[in-house]
């Protein structure tokens, strides 16, 4: 090895190590806030809030709205928590009153069990037509056209490694401590 | 009279599209460059004719004139006149104006770049971009004229929406919309390329993805925007609710970002042509959908600023465009074969494809989920809502699994890569994440999923730290200093480096969703005046409440002394005001804002006595998401920065000097 791939390897090393430490302290102070100290209830409260919907500011959970009847419906969320319901009584209750579309979240059943069955298979078949689609490109032959002609038009990538090469050539002759290759 | 001036000034703007709509394809057909100028000159004077017509708007709102109708129902004689500008964009007439000037003054410049570079193009793109306009122009002269009259003038108008009353209100709608309107650019060129049967030809990419990238731009900005406005002002301490307006600005965003990736496959390999257009025909329609969407569309939002019918004539001119372009693509589609041919399953060809195919995956989700409410009803009758738990279980995989293609693709070289250059390029990329990983393991509250995200963040940033140090060190060994080396390896590939940098600010935006959305404290607390509690490592005493009133509110400010352990933070104030009129309440958060994290208070209820409903809230690594903005600006702009590039027509291949595989 070299004395220059020496001091390249030294100095990405320096440099690893710094971003490492950096990355460390920052995931660190990620880590600093726990959260411990907040009460199980006022936790599940939020959560439950999170998923259920203020009936009358549309689209907003009574978490995020500012409306007097999202923060009665945190309210009661909160009193029937502490009164020993679970979320899903909770969220029972609401439906009762304000129907299905009180909740965020769709229901895994009946028509809505559409709404969660999609996305997976979405999934699959954006998998399957990635593989689909390189498969047809591999398949696929170029045009031949004006390729093989001598006034082809290069593609940058093209021209980048022509000019690779141009410069790799120059730099042979160029460098008074002649080509600086691996001894 | 200038109500009226401004009348005929939209009268004639529409003429002068229509115009350069026929002009345009008459003279091509016609082989007439003349009538293509002409039609060319009619599209340009838009641009005056709009400004018109704007100004006549701006003096009605200055002067208080409510006879005009769009002036009485988004104005009052309490509203400062630096709202006007709001008031512009506020309603449904006064944004359809917004839009058609906005776009004819973008679509001028874009017009006038095409037309040297792109000559056949040109006539056609131009011809698109002017039925764009002329839609907008239709809709305002037929069906919502903002300078239209009231028969009985009000005294006072109707004053403005409280909620849009804020500083974030001044800029992130009207980029918002620029940034939709702008997608039609891109779409234009594309189009009128594949029209002028030059799609094969690769001379409209270039164009294609500075426009493509500006739109892009506009767009991602318009969501940070309003997010930061979400986030201080809707006041419930988060940012992003997957709404579904937000989600229909989402989507256009998703597709573009998926089409300057593959754009560049066509500019480097000639290959990707069929796969630009569809996804710019995606794009468009998207950006047309999240227009459809804010504009009264069927889904109920805290955003759809102004309900109306007016949206489904959206949707229809929408169907339209989508039609008429998959009719062209495929009338066009012989053109289209690409010149260079995949060699290997594994290249950075093949990971763009993923990538691309991904964004579209989250989109289509992303539509699916805020679509799905109407199916349910139609087909069963059962309103259900589809939230934001839906889009958090279904989108987050996918978003992380487009971070982890971007800690690999550019890691990957064009035409064929091996398993092992791969798994050497990526060493230093995994040994980063194996680092966090353990980090998290060992200090952290063991969250599986945010430790798996933060330990990909750190492979991204790992992969192109390493590359930048390995460029600039090669570069230092040829004598330049390494400031110098650094700065040069940017500027030689541009597009590359650039990339590198808007990846970046997507891993700073990336930190702070996920930092934020797994290790956020929040709090409900009573407090009454005097009153310390105390929260991680902050202590806050609520010393007191002041109440102002003004004429057409009532606002409450409650008072806190805020320490960081020992250290004084200062004295932080959230308030609440109540509109009356409105009958609507608006919070402002007081934040403290650190990059470690954000000590957000924000008043949720006040009742007599001084005793007041607080929630606090610790949202560590927000920061970071307002910080990548500027950083996404500079990536990008660094991307598009032009260069010197040898022309193609000078440059010839010696024989024997062509370079193997073409």
């Amino acid at each position: 090895m070299t004395y220059r791939n020496q001091n390249y390897m030294k100095n990405s090393k320096t440099i690893l190590t710094v971003a490492l430490a950096a990355l460390a302290i920052l995931a660190l102070a990620c880590t600093s806030n726990t959260g411990d100290d907040i009460p199980e209830i006022e936790r599940k409260t939020h959560s439950l809030n999170k998923a259920i919907m203020c009936p009358v500011c549309p689209g907003e959970s009574i978490d995020q709205s500012q409306n007097p009847l999202a923060v009665s419906m945190r309210s009661i969320v909160a009193e029937k928590l502490t009164d020993g319901w679970t979320g899903d009584q909770i969220k029972d209750f609401f439906v009762e009153r304000y129907g299905p579309s009180v909740l965020l979240e769709p229901p895994r059943e009946g028509i809505s069990l559409a709404a969660w069955v999609l996305p997976p298979m979405a999934v699959v078949v954006a998998i399957f037509a990635v593989f689909i689609g390189l498969r047809w490109m591999r398949r696929t032959t170029a045009i031949p056209s004006a390729v093989t002609s001598e006034n082809t038009v290069l593609t940058l990538d093209e021209q980048e490694s022509y000019f690779r090469r141009i410069e790799a050539a120059l730099d042979l002759d160029d460098t008074p401590d002649g080509p600086s290759l691996p001894s | 009279m200038i109500v009226e001036s401004g009348q005929l000034a939209l009268v004639l703007a529409l003429l002068a599209t229509g115009y350069a709509v026929v002009a345009s394809v008459m003279g091509v057909a016609r082989r007439s460059p003349e009538l293509v100028m002409s039609g060319r000159y009619g599209f340009y004077s838009t641009v005056i004719l709009l400004l018109v017509a704007t100004a006549a708007l701006v003096h009605a709102f200055v002067t208080n004139d409510f006879s005009v109708r769009y002036v009485a129902e988004n104005s009052s004689l309490a509203m400062p006149k630096a709202y006007t500008w709001v008031a512009l964009y506020a309603g449904n007439a006064g944004s359809m104006l917004f839009l058609a000037i906005i776009f004819s003054a973008f679509a001028l410049v874009a017009v006038g770049t095409i037309r040297k570079r792109l000559p056949y193009t040109a006539p056609y793109a131009t011809a698109i971009m002017a039925m764009v306009l002329l839609f907008l122009l239709a809709v305002m002269v037929f069906l919502a004229n903002p300078l239209s009259r009231l028969d009985v003038v009000p005294l006072d108008g109707q004053g403005i929406n409280p909620l849009l009353v804020h500083f974030g209100m001044f800029i992130h709608p009207p980029v918002q919309m620029t940034g939709l309107i702008v997608v039609a650019i891109p779409f234009s060129i594309a189009m009128g390329a594949l029209l002028a049967g030059k799609g094969g030809n690769d001379e409209w990419v270039d164009l294609g993805r500075t426009w493509g990238m500006i739109a892009w731009l506009i767009l991602t900005l318009g969501l940070l925007l309003g997010s930061w406005w979400a986030y201080t002002i809707l006041g419930w301490g988060g940012y992003w609710a997957w709404d579904p307006v937000e989600n229909s600005a989402l989507m256009p965003w998703l597709a573009m970002t998926a089409f300057v990736h593959s754009i560049m496959v066509q500019k480097r390999r000639g290959m990707f042509r069929m796969w630009n257009m569809v996804i710019i025909i995606i794009g468009f329609t998207l950006a047309q959908l999240g227009m459809f969407i804010n504009r009264g569309g069927p889904v109920p939002s805290v955003h759809s600023f102004a309900q109306s019918a007016m949206g489904w004539i959206f949707l229809g001119f929408m169907a339209f465009t989508l039609v008429a372009s998959i009719a062209v693509f495929v009338s066009k589609v012989d053109t289209l074969k690409s010149r260079g041919r995949l060699e290997s399953m594994l290249s950075r060809e093949s990971a763009f494809l993923a990538q691309n195919i991904a964004f579209l995956a989250v989109a289509f989700v992303t539509l699916w989920g805020t679509v799905f409410p109407i199916f349910s009803e139609t087909a069963s009758d059962v309103t259900i809502t589809v939230g934001q738990p839906f889009f958090n279980l279904v989108n987050g995989p996918l978003l992380l699994f487009i971070v982890f293609l971007m800690g690999i693709g550019p890691l990957l070289p064009w035409r064929r890569a091996t398993i092992g250059g791969l798994i050497r390029a990526l060493r230093i990329p995994l040994a980063a994440a194996g680092v966090v990983g353990l980090i998290f393991m060992i200090v952290g509250p063991r969250q599986p999923v945010a430790t798996v995200a933060f330990m990909t963040c750190a492979m991204v940033l790992a992969g192109i730290g390493h590359e930048w140090v390995r460029g600039t060190q090669s570069r230092h060994r040829k004598g330049e200093n390494y400031a110098k080396a650094f700065m040069m390896l940017l500027s030689a590939n541009r597009p590359r480096y650039g990339g590198y940098v808007v990846h970046i600010s997507i891993i700073m935006l990336a930190a702070g969703a996920i930092g934020s959305s797994f290790y956020s404290v929040q709090r409900d607390l009573v407090m009454s005046p005097g009153d310390t509690e105390t929260i991680g490592e902050y202590t806050f005493t609520y010393t007191g409440t002041t109440h102002q009133s003004h004429p057409d509110r009532e606002e409450d400010y409650a008072q806190f002394e805020v320490y960081s352990g020992d250290t004084y933070l200062g004295e932080m104030e959230p308030f609440r005001a109540v509109y009356p009129d409105f009958r609507i309440a608006s919070t402002r958060g007081a934040i403290h804002s650190t990059p470690l994290e954000d000590f957000y208070i924000v008043p949720s209820d006040f009742s007599d006595g001084g005793q007041a409903v607080f929630r606090v809230l610790i949202n560590p690594m927000v920061w970071w998401m307002w910080a990548s903005g500027p950083i996404m600006i500079l990536g990008t702009l660094l991307a598009l920065a032009p260069r010197r590039e040898p022309s193609p027509a000078t440059l010839r291949v010696p024989a024997g000097m062509r370079p193997a595989g073409v």
